[in-house]
């Protein structure tokens, strides 16, 4: 598509004469026939649709007009920006051929650029790049060297090379054909790969703004008494996970409690942790990663722990298992399914990666891994409705009705799960 | 029976977009022609909303002489009903971004073009004539089986660009200039097959190469928040967050003010089906500097530099050609100015008209 660019081409263009890039307006220059070169289809037609407006402007065999000068003119000027791509290729090469256009300049600029595209492109990448590798190693080469520096030596090994010539031609032949066979099934699962990782892509919701994520402030929560007598006496260290300002972890270190907090959002926090509480500022997950097994005598989870994916949650409660200690107590507070489409915002309420588990599922969770539960406490706003009185028309089954809704949709918003080991 | 009106039906209307210029400019033409005409849409902008009507009041489908024309370029439950419909049935076809360009940063779209694909098989069937805004859409319709069809480019009122720069944006961008410094333009959503990563590789390497102080001005809204975070990471840790300017959706005065104040126009497009900037570019005698995919030779036509790849090497090495060679510069400008005098919205509403009222005589 690109002209060859001539070796003996000037450095500057050719100066253009103004009449050649002069105005000479087709009537339609889109519907002319191709221009030749640079901007001409790339591929035929395809067979010639039924224009149904023949003679019209859309017609590409009929709009050419007269001016019988202007394919020349398009034709010189196609000819001198050939001229200038020219030399901006050669321009490119005497850069590349100084230094100052080092060959990994580019790679590792698509390089960078990789490390903030999503998974899926950067394994893409980096799987093809492999596979490249092992295509080109799957081969090889038969003609062995047989220069040497002695006449002898030269000689010696041609004899050698032609002697073995049809042995080693055998052999090679079928090791190639079984690099080949092992590089096309890495083609194959790479090919698999990609499919799955799009299809996962897919399905994933878009993320949620951190700026709509509810941010814990203790001071103002119902559960915070229930949570402090279950923590008072435990022996050991209290981790609040996703405790937003720290008021809670201040109220429990007021108590004479080794506490401290972990929260994913380094500004919420700030203010407490000029003040010297002891506040970390990470994910709840990889923070326990990092705890030793058993270091924990209790765990307070608030926040998006309510919304974890199913994975995560799953690796929190295997967490919980061995990052606590004997005799540890674990506080967990959650808003319940039934408030989850009415108590929370609607961009989380749609967006949140997982939902709230009813506190059954909760209890029967920490059991598989050696909590019994204590006490489960109801809170936060309760919306329920009243019954109307035995007076009223109908009461028994107005309040049939009034009680399927408040066990369906109302009734206390928000729960609370204490359980030790 | 004779055609007595012509109505389009879009799925989206929107302000500051081509196809919704395009289409505005359409119904203008047909009424001119004496033909009746409505836009139908799936929904629109608040700009927009009494430019048209919402596609539930299409009414009961008549066969009295009505023409329905769809904008397709995007997949839509307006495609569904408009292929339901009885009345005589034309397509223009703006072409739909391949999946694969775009579905790695942001699935839910890859599934909306690659149903508007889908959309575009189906409605060859039910339609009996086709406009493409480029040989290159008209190929893709012919592929897809639509039996009748030509190009027309889209209509683009240009002159609208005579108009004042916006007053703050111009003093921000001539101060700049005054420091020192060339100036690129890219106007174009930011998207992942824009390729506005590769125009800050080209920018990294010019600084590097050519001009330490250049910067690039990246004017258009997101369509991914992700791709457009990870380009202004990529910029900031390769030291560029200064020099590039992620403009977002501008108003028409403000684009007025970055087209007049840029030294270049670069587009890295991966696919185009038209590409109005470029003929914008054109119109404000800047210089095109194009990577050669698509519709973008066809726009380009002459009037730019269309670069066989986009090594950030050639493309700093062309920017810094144009820049620096005057006589290429004038001869450039020259050139499109041609190109949009051929371009001109009377010219191509002829071309409009000759082409609908001849398939719609049928």
């Amino acid at each position: 598509m690109f002209p060859a660019c001539r070796a003996e081409h000037t450095l500057r263009p050719p100066r253009l004469v103004p009449e050649l890039l002069g105005v000479r307006p087709n009537p339609f220059p889109d519907q002319g026939a191709p221009e030749p070169g640079r901007y001409s289809d790339p591929v035929p037609p395809a067979p010639p649709p039924q224009s149904s407006v023949a003679g019209g402007p859309g017609d590409r065999d009929g709009a050419e007009g007269p001016e019988s000068s202007e394919p020349l003119e398009a034709a010189a000027r196609t000819r001198h920006l050939d001229q200038v791509i020219c030399e901006i290729g050669a321009e490119v090469e005497r850069r590349r051929a100084s230094g100052d256009l080092p060959a990994s300049l580019e790679s590792e600029l698509d390089a960078l650029f990789l490390e903030f595209s999503p998974v899926g492109l950067q394994a893409k990448s980096r799987m093809r790049q492999t596979l490249a590798l092992v295509d080109r190693s799957a081969y090889i080469d038969l003609a062995v060297p047989v220069a040497s520096r002695k006449v002898v030596g030269r000689s010696l090994k041609r004899l050698i090379k032609a002697g073995i010539g049809w042995y080693m031609g055998f052999v090679v032949h079928q090791i190639i054909r079984f690099g080949w066979s092992v590089s096309r099934l890495f083609h194959v699962l790479v090919d698999r790969v990609e499919d799955l990782e799009r299809s996962v892509e897919r399905v994933q919701d878009p993320g949620m703004p951190s700026s709509v994520v509810p941010r814990l402030d203790a001071a103002r929560q119902w559960w915070v008494p229930e949570a402090l007598r279950a923590m008072t006496g435990v022996g050991g260290r209290v981790l609040h996970g996703e405790c937003g300002n720290g008021t809670f972890v201040v109220m429990l270190t007021e108590r004479g409690i080794d506490a401290y907090g972990v929260d994913p959002d380094a500004q919420v926090g700030r203010e407490a942790l000029d003040s010297g509480v002891d506040l970390r500022s990470e994910p709840l997950i990889d923070h326990l990663e990092l705890v030793e097994p058993g270091a924990l005598a209790g765990i307070v989870l608030t926040g998006s722990v309510q919304w974890l994916p199913s994975g995560d949650r799953r690796r929190l409660v295997d967490l919980l298992s061995t990052r606590m200690s004997e005799r540890s107590v674990l506080v967990l507070q959650s808003m319940t399914p039934e408030a989850w489409s009415t108590g929370s915002s609607p961009i989380v309420g749609d967006l949140a990666p997982g939902r709230p588990l009813h506190p059954e599922t909760w209890i029967h969770l920490l059991q598989t891994c050696g909590f019994a539960t204590s006490e489960v406490f109801s809170g936060g706003q309760d919306r329920r409705i009243d019954p109307v009185g035995p007076d009223h028309p109908g009461a028994t089954s107005v309040n049939g009705a009034i009680d399927a809704v408040n066990r369906l949709l109302l009734g206390p918003e928000e729960y609370l799960v204490v359980a030790s080991r | 029976m004779a055609v007595t009106r012509i109505d389009q039906v879009i799925p989206s209307l929107a302000g500051r977009d081509a196809i919704g210029g395009h289409a505005l400019q359409l119904r203008d033409l047909v009424r001119s022609r004496g033909y009746a005409s409505e836009i139908y849409y799936g929904d629109a902008t608040a700009d927009r909303l009494e430019e048209g009507l919402p596609i539930d009041r299409l009414g009961d489908p008549s066969s009295n002489g009505r023409v329905l024309l769809y904008q397709l370029s995007i997949g839509s439950g307006v495609a569904d009903v408009f292929r339901e419909r009885s009345e005589r049935k034309f397509v223009n076809y703006h072409n739909i971004t391949p999946a694969g360009l775009i579905e790695d940063w942001i699935p839910e779209v890859g599934e909306e073009v690659r149903w508007g694909r889908a959309q575009m098989g189906d409605l060859a069937a039910v339609s009996e004539f086709a406009i493409a805004d480029s040989r290159f859409n008209e190929r893709e319709l012919q592929q897809a089986g639509y039996r009748s069809t030509t190009t027309v480019p889209l209509l683009v009122d240009l002159a609208s660009f005579e108009g004042t720069p916006d007053r703050a944006v111009d003093r921000r961008l001539v101060a700049a200039r005054e420091r020192g410094g060339t100036d690129l333009l890219f106007v174009g959503k930011v998207s992942p097959h824009k390729g506005q990563h590769d125009l800050i590789k080209a920018l990294s390497v010019y600084r590097r190469l050519y001009d330490s102080d250049a910067r690039l001005h990246l004017v258009g809204g997101a369509i991914s928040d992700s791709y457009q975070d990870a380009i202004r990471r990529y910029a900031d840790e390769l030291g560029l967050s200064k020099a590039v300017e992620l403009a977002g959706s501008v108003t028409h005065a403000e684009l007025i003010a970055y087209y007049a104040n840029a030294d270049a126009f670069v587009c890295l497009s991966n696919h185009e089906g038209f590409c109005v900037p470029l003929l914008e570019a054109m119109y404000h005698r800047l210089p095109v500097i194009a990577y050669d995919c698509s519709a973008i030779p066809e726009t380009v036509r002459g009037a730019g530099l269309v670069l066989p790849d986009k090594s950030p090497g050639r493309v700093a090495a062309a920017v810094d050609r144009v820049v620096t060679d005057g006589r290429l510069r004038s001869e450039l400008a020259d050139a499109a100015s041609d190109r949009v005098e051929a371009q001109s919205l009377d010219r191509v509403r002829q071309a409009y008209a000759s082409a609908i009222e001849l398939a719609a005589a049928r």
